[in-house]
């Protein structure tokens, strides 16, 4: 009875994921039902984080530098506690400046989100924003820091949203060289580097030229910083160029993130 | 109990994955820990705890997830008819015995996954990056479901006294 139940749910999930009308629905409703229960789950397990994160940051990284006496040691990691608390104040005020500085230019355009979580398995590049369909979100608004762009909303809920990042291997930019008259499509890799494709050999570029959004996609506005070329292979056969780019955005140190809502 | 303490606890496990481990800065330090529940339940309670454990592991980890659709479950269910099938074959005698398994699940998870998505789509993009991290995912997750042996044993004979 149980591998009967077990082969019809491998065939009810062959047919979702292939995309079957009639089980998709189904699924989805399951799908967002659970995501509904998961999004408070995530903001809750969400505040133990920042304070493991200055522990991490702070602490764990200053453990080498205690092995003095114990007086001293615990005087020095006390001071220099306090100083990085401060430091990390001042960084934080730094960055949400800078926020701040985009999205009063206007205000109904933009929504700041606080990243919550990441993408549980490591095959795919994503992450989870505490803002979702309550606060006006919907599939494909492109997200951007002050740094540069992160990628598109995926996937939303009532809590919170999945943001698909530009190193996910799925997702493609469109962009122009900053500066010269070449556009390319830029793909993730699913590691930290992108690839610029479709740059023909008689194309200008050079390593460390800046990138900037095209518009031209039809998700994510014009003109903002994509990241820097760093690698051009230009032996490779064929008529593109191999480019290497880096994003401005390390991914994984990502805190809070900007949504524009109306491009 | 034993069940729904298990589902509980990869619930659990999963939300914390997912949110703590976002701020350090590995990618290989992702372990699976919906693996050694659904192993766990597989080889010591009943089959029918097993598929829903592997059905409920499914579908958490496609919440938190960018995975398509259907995959993730998929790949857990036929995990679970893989530890159904080996329940009599394999002898789980220590937590060591328990890690290796986990691991080696890891690496059929990830390969029935390249699988899925190359005979269902011709879906061929992530299957670098997931080969890429197969064995990474699979050391890791043996390592961790040492500590998840152990801690359900634990429980098991302080609360359930063994049901």
């Amino acid at each position: 009875m149980v591998i009967i139940s077990s082969i019809l749910i491998l065939i009810i999930s062959f047919f979702i994921f292939t995309g079957t009308p009639v089980f998709l629905k189904n699924y989805s409703r399951i799908k967002i039902f659970c995501s509904e229960i998961a999004g408070p789950v995530l903001k809750v397990f969400g505040k133990p984080v920042e304070g493991m994160k200055y522990v991490f940051n702070n602490y764990i990284n200053l453990i080498d530098t205690k092995k003095e006496n114990n007086a001293l040691k615990k005087r020095i990691g006390e001071l220099e506690l306090e100083n990085q608390k401060i430091h990390n104040l001042e960084e934080e005020n730094r960055r949400l400046k800078s926020i701040l500085k985009i999205t009063e230019k206007n205000p109904g355009n933009y929504m700041v989100a606080r990243v919550i979580g990441e993408d549980v398995k490591n095959w795919f590049k994503c992450i989870i924003i505490d803002k979702g369909r309550d606060d006006g979100l919907k599939e494909k608004l492109p997200v951007i820091t002050p740094k540069g762009i992160v990628g598109q909303v995926v996937e939303v809920s009532k809590w919170h949203s999945k943001v698909m990042t530009i190193g996910d291997v799925n997702s493609s930019v469109d962009v122009n060289v900053e500066g010269r008259d070449t556009r390319g499509i830029l793909e993730g890799t699913d590691h930290n580097v992108l690839r610029l494709k479709y740059i023909t050999k008689n194309d200008e570029i050079e390593v460390g030229d800046k990138l900037i959004t095209s518009g031209k996609d039809g998700i994510y506005p014009k003109g903002i910083p994509v990241g820097i070329v760093i690698a051009i292979n230009k032996n490779k056969a064929g008529i593109f160029y191999d480019i290497e780019v880096m994003p401005y955005n390390n991914f994984k140190r990502l805190e809070e993130v900007i949504v524009v809502k109306r491009r | 109990m034993k069940l729904y303490t298990c589902i509980l606890l990869g619930i659990i496990f999963s939300v914390f994955e997912s949110s703590l481990l976002s701020f350090i800065p590995a990618e290989f330090l992702k372990p699976d820990v919906t693996i050694p529940f659904i192993i766990y339940i597989t080889f010591f309670t009943t089959p029918h705890a097993g598929l829903i454990t592997s059905i409920v592991m499914g579908i958490i980890q496609e919440v938190l997830s960018t995975s398509p659709n259907g995959s993730i479950i998929f790949s857990k269910v036929l995990i679970f008819l893989l530890a159904l099938f080996f329940k009599n074959k394999l002898y789980i005698d220590s937590r060591y015995s328990f890690s290796y398994i986990c691991a080696g699940a890891v690496v059929c998870e990830s390969i029935i996954y390249i699988l899925l998505s190359w005979l269902a789509k011709g879906e061929t993009k992530h299957i670098e990056n997931v080969i890429f991290f197969m064995l990474p995912n699979a050391v890791f997750t043996g390592f961790i479901a040492i500590f998840i042996f152990s801690f359900v044993e634990f429980l098991n004979i302080k609360f359930f006294n063994k049901d």
